[in-house]
């Protein structure tokens, strides 16, 4: 093949021997003061139109705090935990860094910084973010082609009816979860990259969930029902006091109450398509759960105040969720398709969103109780989720 | 046995809900592709407002309930502030075209190398890590602040979140896989004046981040292929340049819908062009400017070493040739060509003086 | 046995390569675009179209106006790059597609149109390109 000379000097100048180079294990990571920028534009340029022979400064060279890390590919490959081995691996409670330094890197200093809120383990971190990120990545799915939508067949107009109001109300959900999650990342330092990243997944994941609920609404004779009270939706959002807050929202209230919608759902799907979104909805909602219990767990470990605080939030978050609870839509439709149909829900129907709430609030609470965060006496909680909280307790 | 119905124990149902709803009878047809987003662009549906008045987060087309709250945070609230006519198209594409870094990349290929190219592999493996989450970081801030009527942008712009969550990952696996490590930091991604973090409109954002900081980036990753030593790195960077394509897509689409949509902002993007033309693509800000840690690590890459710098050094000098030339055709398809006519855009200029 | 180049030969890969569901995947996946393999004077038109490629014709110059992009190599470096893959059941790297555009003084994809974004398609779908051209290994080629 014709191939420039340049090419080929390139491929045979890599078999030549080993550069004599070779950095130090790092004691003193000989932090640069000035910024690249800064020190590249002192390199001259020509004056008769032709480039300047530039002599290399490689004045980077040999900077590393840890070299000589040879991390090797598993059976599941190389994974993103796999590299915590050495000084990387090295997570400390404070990360005062406000650049993008990756961790275990060599900072460089005089940079301005990027400002971010969350910089403490204890306002973000979970042990498990890691493996959640390379699990949400091997089991991604792609609403378009993997749902069989041709299994949808014509259902009776309550029927659709009811379904398109919870899939209106579920889309919104993930829009909450969208922004939420997007309105944090940023504010995130780069110290804790796992949790970034694994977050990265759960709001590409919300994305998909937004999809494919109001393609369901769309696809069947129907269309998007009436949008939902918001009040949770209005808790999560406003919850800027700290990152662990939010996780109690986003995850032990909205995310378990989703969890066990969806779980009845499938229980009552109507075609393989509804089922096959409900349980690979189901399935990326359990990494979010895995993920916060994780955080909140690791939080209330390392903050005496933090079982206190989230004592407080979620009992506010009771009665937020109470009034989002009264209105008629989502648990009327949802009695509808457990019911199969508006006379099924009067009776059948509405029982089985009584034993769903009575569900939701045991695992709520269970949670709570394995997390160390008191809750009041199901009698001492706002109706209905007294009633839910106390079912539970009988169950 | 009776006929009549024990209604004994029957919850009452209020159902008035039911009659709350948005357009109805809508039957949204797979496509070829399945059933896509640009598949349930139908009717009403597919309608997206001009300026939107959506502030409680409902569903575009869902029936508004008169009593919601308005917990919509959204500073994008205009469609032509986001919008990109291909934007359906760009996420299902980004949904199809996923990756995994554990998996999809040979890593048993990689194989003990000199001393000065893992360094300059490991240097450039640690500037992109850093990079690579500002174009995470903001894109998701902005997501947050726009408004679900314009949900298709937000999708891809989701999709890119986590397209650079990955390549921030691969980067450091890379870093980490031959006898390396992570070198120091650049701080290119602080946050200075005219930085992509500090944008305050998102087409300001999108011109520094879209087309100007992830076509250089582009470029970078196709010389990285070019240079690879192993399967394992040209399958990495190769992969990497496919996602930063369809951001640089993003970006050009959305210039080309803001150019036709809103004349009169034409000007002020110009200076934006001016400023990111100065900094990020000729300028000392382009990764791969001659000199500076990237720089060097590019030409030892390219060279095969560091006593090959020099022609390391005359290859970075064409390849960056190759990517001014594709950065300024961009900008022609978005719609702003006329600057390199009318002699504004001093991009050849600064690229002669630069190199 | 398909001789390169003809609409046979590409034939005999697009069937190699729509029938292989791992290349779906990896980074493969949608690919939508048209584009053009100029093989010195000779000149074809390939359609990709969701996960497939589902057109190979023969063409002439002018239908160069209208695809995306295209490939332009003499045939003797096709020849070398297709004998390179199917010796090494996929290219080496040192005849990937990308490997082979940075090389070439003007580049192996480009357009009559000069648009940029339709030219970027070259990148955007790379991979996808290359277990196309991968899966020639696949097949018996005679020059």
């Amino acid at each position: 093949m014709a191939k420039s000379s340049k090419a080929s000097k390139v491929r045979k100048a890599r078999k030549a021997p080993a550069a004599s180079a070779k950095p130090s294990a790092a004691s003193d990571p000989a932090i640069a003061a000035t910024p690249t920028l800064v020190s590249s534009q002192a390199q001259g340029k020509a004056d008769s139109g032709q480039p300047e022979k530039l002599e290399p400064v490689l004045d980077w060279m040999n900077k590393t705090r840890q070299w000589g890390m040879r991390v090797k590919p598993g059976k599941a490959g190389l994974r993103l935990g796999d590299l915590n081995v050495g000084i990387y691996g090295e997570i400390p409670m404070q990360w005062s860094d406000q650049s993008r330094n990756p961790r275990g890197a060599v900072p460089r200093k005089g940079m301005p910084p990027v400002g971010y809120s969350v910089r403490e383990k204890v306002g973000m971190w979970a042990d498990s973010a890691a493996d959640l990120y390379e699990e949400a990545i091997q089991r991604r799915w792609a609403p378009a082609t993997d749902v069989p939508w041709n299994t949808i067949d014509k259902l009776p107009d309550d029927i659709e009816r009811a379904i398109c109001q919870v899939c209106t109300e579920l889309s919104q959900f993930a829009n909450v979860e969208i922004e939420t999650i997007a309105g944090w990342q940023h504010q995130m330092v780069y110290g804790y990259h796992e949790v970034k990243q694994y977050l990265a997944t759960a709001s590409f994941d919300a994305a998909k969930h937004y999809e494919c609920f109001r393609k369901r609404a769309l696809v069947n004779g129907g269309g998007l029902g009436v949008e939902g009270p918001g009040q949770v939706n209005r808790m999560i959002l406003e919850s800027s006091g700290g990152w662990s807050a939010t996780v109690a929202y986003l995850v032990l209230v909205r995310a378990v109450f989703t969890m066990t919608i969806l779980k009845y759902l499938a229980r009552h799907a109507y075609n393989d398509a509804e089922r096959f979104i409900y349980e690979h909805v189901l399935q990326d909602k359990a990494r979010l759960l895995t993920y916060g219990l994780d955080h909140l767990h690791f939080a209330v470990a390392h903050d005496d105040e933090q079982p206190a605080v989230l004592a407080t939030v979620l009992a506010i978050g009771d009665r937020v969720l109470t009034r989002d609870l009264r209105d008629p839509a989502l648990r009327e439709a949802l009695a509808i398709i457990f019911g199969r149909g508006i006379r099924g829900a009067r009776r059948q129907g509405m029982e089985t969103y009584e034993e769903m709430m009575a569900d939701f609030m045991q695992t709520h609470l269970g949670y709570c109780r394995w997390l160390g965060i008191a809750r009041a006496p199901a009698e001492a909680m706002p109706p209905p989720l007294n009633r839910h909280a106390g079912a539970s307790v009988a169950a | 046995m009776s006929e009549a119905v024990d209604t004994s124990g029957e919850h009452e149902l209020d159902l008035g809900w039911m009659d709350e709803k948005g357009p109805w009878n809508t039957k949204a047809e797979e496509s070829r592709y399945g059933l896509t987003l640009a598949d349930i662009q139908i009717g009403e549906y597919g309608e997206t407002p001009d300026v939107s008045d959506n502030l409680t987060g409902r569903p575009r087309g869902s029936a508004p309930r008169p009593g919601s709250y308005r917990i919509g945070n959204y500073a994008v609230r205009t469609k032509n502030e986001i919008w990109l006519d291909n934007a359906s198209f760009l996420y299902e594409e980004a949904l199809q075209r996923q990756w995994s870094s554990a998996t999809d990349v040979p890593w048993h290929t990689i194989e003990p190398l000199p001393d000065d190219i893992e360094q300059a592999e490991c240097q450039l493996a640690t500037f992109f890590t850093e990079v690579e989450f500002v174009a995470g970081d903001v894109p998701a801030r902005w997501v947050s602040e726009t408004t679900p009527d314009f949900f298709e942008a937000r999708q891809v712009l989701l999709a890119q979140v986590m397209d650079e969550s990955r390549h921030m990952d691969v980067f450091r696996k890379r870093a980490m896989a031959n006898g390396g490590g992570l070198m120091q930091a650049t701080g290119a991604t602080s946050g200075f004046v005219g930085s992509i973090d500090l944008s305050r409109d998102f087409t300001e954002m999108s011109s520094r981040l879209h087309l100007s900081g992830e076509g250089a980036v582009l470029t970078m990753f196709r010389m990285g292929e070019l240079m690879a030593q192993n399967e394992a790195e040209k399958a990495m960077y190769r992969l990497c340049a496919q996602d930063e394509a369809r951001h640089v897509a993003f970006g050009v689409m959305h210039m080309r819908y803001m150019s036709a949509a809103a004349p009169e902002r034409r000007e002020e993007i110009h200076c934006y062009l001016d400023e990111a033309e100065g900094q990020i693509v000729s300028g000392v800000g382009n990764p791969a400017a001659r000199g500076g840690p990237v720089g060097e690590s590019l030409a030892i890459l390219l060279g095969g070493g560091k006593d090959k710098f020099d022609e390391g050094m005359n290859m970075l000098t064409a390849i960056r040739r190759r990517q001014f030339r594709e950065y300024k055709k961009r900008i022609v398809s978005a719609g702003f060509g006329e600057r390199f006519e009318n002699g504004r855009s001093r991009l050849m200029e600064m690229f002669e003086e630069a190199a | 046995m398909a001789k390169f180049p003809s609409v046979r030969w590409f034939d005999a890969v697009r069937e190699v390569f729509n029938g292989d569901e791992s290349v779906q995947g990896g980074g493969g996946g949608y690919c939508n675009c048209v584009a053009g393999m100029k093989v010195g004077k000779d000149i074809f038109v390939l359609t990709f179209e969701g996960v497939e490629c589902t057109d190979a014709v023969k063409a002439d110059d002018a239908a160069l106006d209208d695809v995306d992009f295209y490939l332009d190599m003499p045939p003797a470096d096709w020849r070398e790059m297709i004998a390179n893959i199917h010796t090494n059941n996929g290219a080496d790297r040192h005849h990937t597609l990308n490997t082979l555009d940075l090389e070439r003084e003007d580049g192996l994809a480009t357009s009559h149109h000069g648009d940029q974004y339709r030219e970027d398609l070259f990148f955007r779908y790379n991979q996808t390109f290359q277990y196309f051209f991968n899966a020639s290994a696949r097949i018996r080629t005679d020059f």
